[in-house]
């Protein structure tokens, strides 16, 4: 009961500070936005198979998450309250709270990107919609689980902007080559029964990188 | 001499290939034997 | 470890001989000869050198990830140093996997690079090495650095499982096992093999697995030496 508390707390604690600066938040949004005018300018009025609507969607989420997700381990180092952390919380308190943080951070950068993206490309029309909404959420969290240990490494780096890309990068491969698969065959409007294969892998893909991190995630947080 | 290489291709690439390997192996032994001097050297200083 | 340099030099010495120079005949007779496989023909020689520098390359990750292992549960950078040396052997197996593997699709299927799955999984070693690497040296400090790159190691490890098994099933490709291809086997991919071919590769597989073995041991007594006399000086 107490971890579960202590968990929701740095949760919550996470969401005000971000609240106060909105910094991660800002960095996302605007990358977003940037990306998405950039690709609209390039391509306009081009017929867009699945596969290449599917495949920018992914980028542009990849690409927004390696400029935002770093943030929350990142801050702490830079504004030194990483060591009150470490004697105040359980180190899976605190890979926990800062995963679910990740998570709902993702899901929105996720939901944002597909609201923007409906409203831009007319070609994107998603036509089977539950295997729509099942991939992105699972893809999300998905990349949040991996992400998350990921920052949690290369805030002890010196490099860290340029180095959490070269690193998540390799990790993240198996889930978006699924996760294209699955998006560009949502927008086919595939059935959901043929796509249980790519749920699984998804499944397992979270389920496998939640568990090493927390694992994982003393040797990195302990001094 | 030209057909005499175009007939053989297969020997003049087993040749070839052969000789690098054998390069390999003969400054890998160097290595070690350097390696295992200055080891008995630290050794005997010791 | 003289028997190591001994064999491996032996091993890869008989299965460059033997790979290159027994012949390829439609009807093979005895253990001279090999049979024609359709589509490769004299190609097919590839295979003694390609598959075993690969499996070498994942076998210099897996000692790495070993060792890391070992350092994280006993804090000596001895392990560290290991694991290091096994990397950097893995990588350069890497590089040459993937040279071999595209001047052969070159030949064999017309382009360098094709994103098959297990291109792409060799692709992604490459990936992981160099983010290893690259990770290594954004950090001065040596326990931390150690600690860090143990954990990395153990994290790319546990997304390995995840190419070799599943890719290759989900997505069709032009190696031999992937889902489009009907005489493939298991999932490591093994060719229908007759014996005498058999034996070359799997000698040239433990020839150069105790080549690494022996590249393994000589850099780490070299970097032994150069900790000695580093700390000599001092």
């Amino acid at each position: 009961m107490i971890w579960l508390n202590s968990t929701w707390a740095l949760v919550v604690k996470d969401i005000r500070s971000e609240l106060r600066t909105r910094y991660a938040l800002n960095a996302l949004f605007m990358f977003v936005v940037t990306s998405v005018a950039t690709i609209l300018f390039a391509l306009r009025e081009d017929e867009l198979s699945p596969e290449i609507l599917s495949g920018m969607y992914w980028i542009v989420i990849f690409f927004s998450a390696m400029s935002g997700l770093s943030r929350i381990f990142v801050s702490e180092e830079e504004r030194g309250t990483s060591l009150t952390l470490q004697l105040i919380a359980t180190p899976s308190m605190v890979f926990v709270g800062k995963l679910i943080f990740n998570c709902g951070l993702t899901l929105l950068l996720s939901s944002a990107v597909t609201i923007l993206y409906m409203l831009s490309f007319p070609a994107f029309v998603v036509k089977s919609a539950i295997l729509f909404i099942v991939t992105i959420f699972l893809g999300s969290l998905g990349f949040a689980s991996a992400a998350t240990i990921i920052a949690a490494i290369i805030a002890k780096a010196r490099t860290k902007g340029t180095l959490y890309p070269v690193l998540s990068f390799p990790i993240l491969i198996p889930l978006l080559m699924t996760v294209m698969k699955s998006t560009s065959r949502s927008i086919n409007g595939d059935l959901l029964s043929n796509a249980f294969g790519d749920f699984q892998v998804l499944i397992s893909y979270i389920l496998v990188m939640t568990a090493g991190s927390i694992l994982l995630f003393d040797f990195v947080w302990k001094d | 001499m030209y057909e005499l290489l175009n007939q053989n291709q297969l020997f003049i690439v087993l040749t070839v290939i052969l000789t690098i390997w054998f390069g390999i192996i003969w400054y890998l032994a160097r290595l070690e034997k350097k390696i295992k001097k200055l080891e008995s050297h630290i050794k005997k200083v010791d | 470890m003289n028997y190591v340099k001994c064999f491996s030099v032996f091993l890869i010495s008989v299965s460059i001989i033997t790979g290159i120079a027994i012949p390829m005949v439609p009807q093979p007779q005895g253990w001279l000869e090999f049979p024609i496989i359709p589509g490769l023909e004299d190609k097919a020689r590839n295979i003694f050198f390609h598959v075993p520098v690969a499996w070498t390359s994942v076998l210099g990750f897996l000692v790495a990830l070993f060792f890391g292992y070992k350092y994280l549960r006993t804090k000596n950078l001895d392990y560290d140093m290991k694991s290091v040396t096994s990397a950097g052997l893995g990588l350069m197996f890497c590089i040459l996997a993937t040279v071999t593997g595209s001047i052969w699709a070159k030949f064999n299927w017309g382009s360098f690079w094709n994103w098959d799955p297990r291109e792409t999984s060799i692709f992604i070693l490459l990936l992981i090495y160099g983010a290893y690497f690259a990770l290594r040296s954004a950090i001065d400090s040596d326990e931390i650095r150690a600690r860090l790159s143990a954990v990395y190691s153990i994290l790319a490890g546990l997304t390995a499982p995840f190419f070799i098994f599943i890719m290759p099933r989900i997505v069709g490709g032009l190696h031999p096992g992937a889902k489009g291809d009907t005489a493939g086997s298991t999932p490591v991919a093994q060719l229908h093999m007759p014996t005498n071919m058999r034996i070359v590769f799997f000698m040239s597989i433990i020839g150069f697995s105790l080549l690494f073995v022996w590249l393994f041991k000589l850099r780490i007594r070299a970097a032994q030496l150069e900790n000695h006399l580093s700390n000599k000086e001092n």
